[in-house]
């Protein structure tokens, strides 16, 4: 006890909490991270999604985790061929670009 | 009444699951009740040698989920606790012998026979974590203060979660002197970092080493430290709930004893 005042007084910071603060970062790490066969059927599906108002080129199409110490956001890049007009016009606020899901951090 | 499964896990090795188990089975069949402790580490078992039982091995609980035996041929009874059993693990197959249909099967079984049935999950979270998790009602997570392991506790407690399981925390192996210092993580911190309600805290005892070489079970020496905090858990987990949580304490005499009455939470 006297140790623990001893030490914050001089800042010097314990070792435990040196673990605490990397279990807990680590932990959100962990949880954030999305393994390959998660991330292909989520493309197929979004792919089967955009198919249905957009030609767009399977090829190029690009879906990948981005981290840096704020946020995790999932990119997905795809160029657009052409718009199916049809269904498109049923569904407004759909327009062509680049689509992108932000999701944030717990 | 149907009895209970309990599994013991805690997803990193070497964190004290089968003392915990032996501890806790023998705990509960002094307090009265009717349980066996079944080893789940198929290949590496350990149980028996914790229990100093490994001489009496007939047969195994591969043997009663293949049907080669019956569930009584392979339940060791303990002779000097009434009403504690064992039913080891195979030493010759992997992990892969058995089904977790195959354990929620003899699972039923076990729950006619008896009060309270341990299973002592093997590290990991594959094949033989799915087989002794697959019939189990109750978890208990052991894990001891230090990052490697609460890392691994939290991913087993998020694969129980995901089976509707809210398992319960043990925290082994805690030095008082080093979270007087602050130099290893305390309960709280342990239990801030899991969220998980927690059963007990177990100090680090040099007894479970002593009573492991001669196989005698650690709740039966009174002197043990951890022994006595195993059987505190034990109560708890006998519907005791309201019986308070000691915290391991480095101190002695007077001042000491004074601490650690206003120290329970």
């Amino acid at each position: 006890m006297l140790n623990a005042l001893f030490k914050r007084f001089t800042g010097q910071t314990s070792t435990k909490d040196a673990a605490k603060k990397r279990l807990k970062f680590t932990l959100v790490c962990d949880q954030l991270e999305v393994n390959d066969s998660t991330l292909k059927n989520l493309q197929g599906d979004i792919i089967q999604v955009i198919s249905r108002y957009f030609e767009i080129d399977r090829e190029a199409l690009q879906l990948e985790v981005q981290r840096d110490k704020e946020v995790s956001a999932l990119v997905f890049n795809t160029p657009i061929l052409c718009v199916k007009k049809e269904i498109a016009t049923a569904v407004p606020g759909n327009k062509g670009g680049k689509k992108s899901y932000k999701k944030k951090k717990k | 009444m149907e009895g209970r499964i309990i599994v013991v896990t805690s997803g990193k090795g070497g964190v004290g699951k089968t003392t915990a188990t032996a501890s806790i089975g023998a705990a509960l069949a002094l307090e009265g009740k009717r349980v066996a402790v079944i080893d789940m580490d198929i290949g590496l078992r350990n149980l028996d040698v914790v229990l100093g039982l490994e001489n009496r091995i007939v047969f195994n609980i591969v043997d009663v989920v293949n049907g080669k035996c019956k569930l009584r041929q392979a339940a060791i009874r303990d002779r000097r606790i009434e009403n504690l059993f064992l039913i080891p693990a195979s030493q010759s197959d992997n992990k892969d012998i058995l089904t977790p249909a195959g354990v929620e099967r003899v699972g039923r079984l076990l729950k006619k026979e008896f009060d309270y049935v341990l299973m002592d999950s093997p590290a990991g979270i594959e094949r033989g974590f799915e087989n002794s998790i697959a019939s189990a009602d109750e978890a208990v997570v052991i894990c001891t203060p230090d990052v490697s392991s609460v890392r691994d506790a939290d991913r087993v407690i998020g694969l129980l979660y995901a089976r509707s399981i809210t398992p319960k925390l043990v925290v082994n192996r805690i030095v008082p002197e080093m979270v007087a210092k602050g130099d290893m993580l305390s309960h709280e911190d342990v239990i801030d970092v899991l969220s998980v309600p927690l059963v007990g805290l177990v100090p680090m005892d040099q007894q479970v080493v002593i009573s492991s070489n001669v196989g005698l079970p650690l709740v039966m020496q009174n002197d043990s430290t951890a022994g006595q905090a195993f059987r505190r858990i034990a109560r708890r987990l006998n519907g005791e709930s309201d019986l308070p949580i000691q915290v391991p304490s480095h101190k002695k005499g007077m001042w000491g004893m004074l601490t650690r009455k206003f120290g329970k939470k």
